[in-house]
């Protein structure tokens, strides 16, 4: 597992390098515009490493299964689950990384911006500094468990919504590999999958709001913006148990199919 | 003790027959020429046997198992096309190799890539087509493996550089090997096949030792191939 993980990474190594040089870049040409313009790349860059994270990690499976350079891996004597799973545990190692720069920059340009408006920097002003910050991105002010809360759970859902692609694009090549418009349907039962998803969602909330008052007057809290941890956990731990079982099914079935019924 | 043994197996595209009822054993110490035209299912033959393809229907035993990810690891497929990672140097591609199989034999691998004067440090995106080709066998038989299915070994290469392929085939042959090649090039392989094997359509039309046919017909290989196809 390890050794697939680390060549998922020296396929990807250089794109990535890339994408943070420009970002960089960017980072810099926009410094010199001052204040507004390190606030100003503090709001883009999350979106740019949003699209080039969830675009690089399909391409990571896609190109796998329909590219000759996927019999590279396929070839090898590894099981169908240990491949599915290595490309999950790559995508959420990835999106570590990515988040962790995201931080690195965050701080960097606090303490630019702290400069810029003539006061001292010192522990106390960067965190106070990154709390305003993450106020006008998160919706709340900074607390280590609230943050610990949204990303967690922004991490198990882009995880479900990888699996979830993952799935659609093995069963393009293995159930409907021979059948014509096998993309279509693929297409279709993603949309179907995330349809699904939602569907048991909402139909857990109901079900909870009848025997829970946090479920009850979850719009009214959500619409106030002031909800403590406890609320925060109650409100999406239903989300996240769906998602969790989502993916631990999805990547099941998905190596099931990379195990048996693979046509590349 | 190697051996590969299909039964009745057939392959289905949504608008074609790739392989029907395809039945072959295959014996170790052997070579195989797996020849017919464009088309007729040697390369999704070996696709099935190396675990690319599903077969729809029909079984594939190596050595007495049936296909699944661990009979990959008796098995060396050099496919046809460039698969390798365009990104990677020569020699990652040799690491990859190491990494992920047991068998393969990386100094044997650097020794034969000297030998045939191809650079460890190029990046494959800047090798040539020959150069492709004959990284791809290297790879491919420096794997200390039990089966070895070469897909058009010789596409693409030049004359000279045939011959160093055709001998490092040679040279990884033994007794307890089974090694299957396809081909275009029949006259320029012929004289190393034990057992050619004539697909056409995805049918079995010949399967012999190449020495018994020749004398029966009184033809070389190559001959046989062009009887047997200019009437298909």
């Amino acid at each position: 597992m390890l050794n697939l993980i680390k060549y998922e990474f020296i396929r990807k190594y250089r794109l990535v390098f890339m994408i943070l040089i420009t970002i960089l870049a960017l980072n810099l040409f926009l410094l010199t515009r001052g204040v507004g313009g390190s606030m100003l790349f503090l709001v883009l860059s999350p979106i740019v490493l949003y699209v080039f994270y969830l675009a690089d990690i399909i391409r990571m499976y896609s190109d796998d299964l329909n590219k000759k350079t996927g019999y590279m891996l396929f070839m090898t004597p590894n099981s169908g689950y240990k491949i599915i799973s290595s490309k999950l545990l790559t995508a959420i190692l990835e999106g570590f990384g990515l988040l962790l720069i995201y931080f690195l920059f965050i701080i960097v340009n606090s303490i630019y911006i702290i400069i810029s408006i003539g006061e001292v920097v010192d522990f106390r002003r960067i965190l106070s500094s990154i709390n305003n910050i993450l106020s006008g991105s998160l919706g709340y002010s900074f607390n280590l468990i609230y943050l610990f809360i949204t990303l967690f759970s922004i991490l198990v859902f882009i995880i479900a919504f990888i699996t979830t692609a993952y799935t659609a694009m093995t069963i393009r090549k293995s159930l409907f590999s021979e059948i014509k418009f096998g993309g279509l349907i693929s297409f279709i039962i993603f949309l179907l999958i995330n349809w699904i998803t939602t569907y048991v969602s909402s139909w857990l909330y109901g079900l909870l709001s009848n025997i829970s008052p946090y479920y009850e007057s979850m719009d009214i809290i959500l619409s106030t913006g002031r909800f403590n941890q406890e609320t925060l956990i109650m409100i999406l731990l239903p989300m996240i148990s769906v998602a969790i079982i989502q993916t631990i099914t999805l990547t099941g079935f998905s190596g099931y199919l990379l195990e048996k019924k693979i046509n590349l | 003790m190697s051996q590969l043994k299909i039964t009745e197996l057939t392959k289905k595209y949504y608008n074609k027959i790739a392989l029907r009822n395809v039945t072959l054993n295959f014996e170790q110490g052997k070579i195989y020429g797996l020849l017919g035209p464009n088309g007729s299912g040697k390369t999704t033959l070996m696709k099935v046997v190396a675990g690319l393809h599903k077969q729809t229907s029909g079984n594939v035993f190596i050595n007495d198992e049936e296909l699944s990810y661990k009979t990959k690891a008796y098995v060396s497929y050099m496919p046809t096309e460039n698969y390798l990672y365009g990104s990677f140097k020569v020699v990652d591609i040799l690491k990859f190799y190491k990494d992920m199989y047991e068998d393969f034999r990386y100094d044997y691998a650097v020794s034969l890539l000297n030998e045939i004067k191809v650079n460890m440090g190029n990046k494959v995106s800047n090798l040539s087509s020959g150069e492709i080709g004959k990284l791809k066998t290297v790879i491919a038989l420096s794997r200390d493996a039990e089966i070895y299915m070469l897909d058009e070994p010789l596409n693409g290469v030049d004359v000279l550089s045939r011959d160093t392929i055709m001998d490092i085939i040679t040279k990884s042959h033994s007794e307890n090997k089974i090694i299957v090649i396809s081909t275009h090039l029949v006259s320029e392989i012929e004289k190393i096949l034990d057992t050619v094997i004539f697909l056409n359509e995805g049918t079995v039309e010949i399967f012999g030792d190449a020495e018994e046919l020749r004398q029966e017909r009184q033809l070389s290989v190559e001959g046989i191939y062009k009887e047997v196809f200019r009437n298909a």
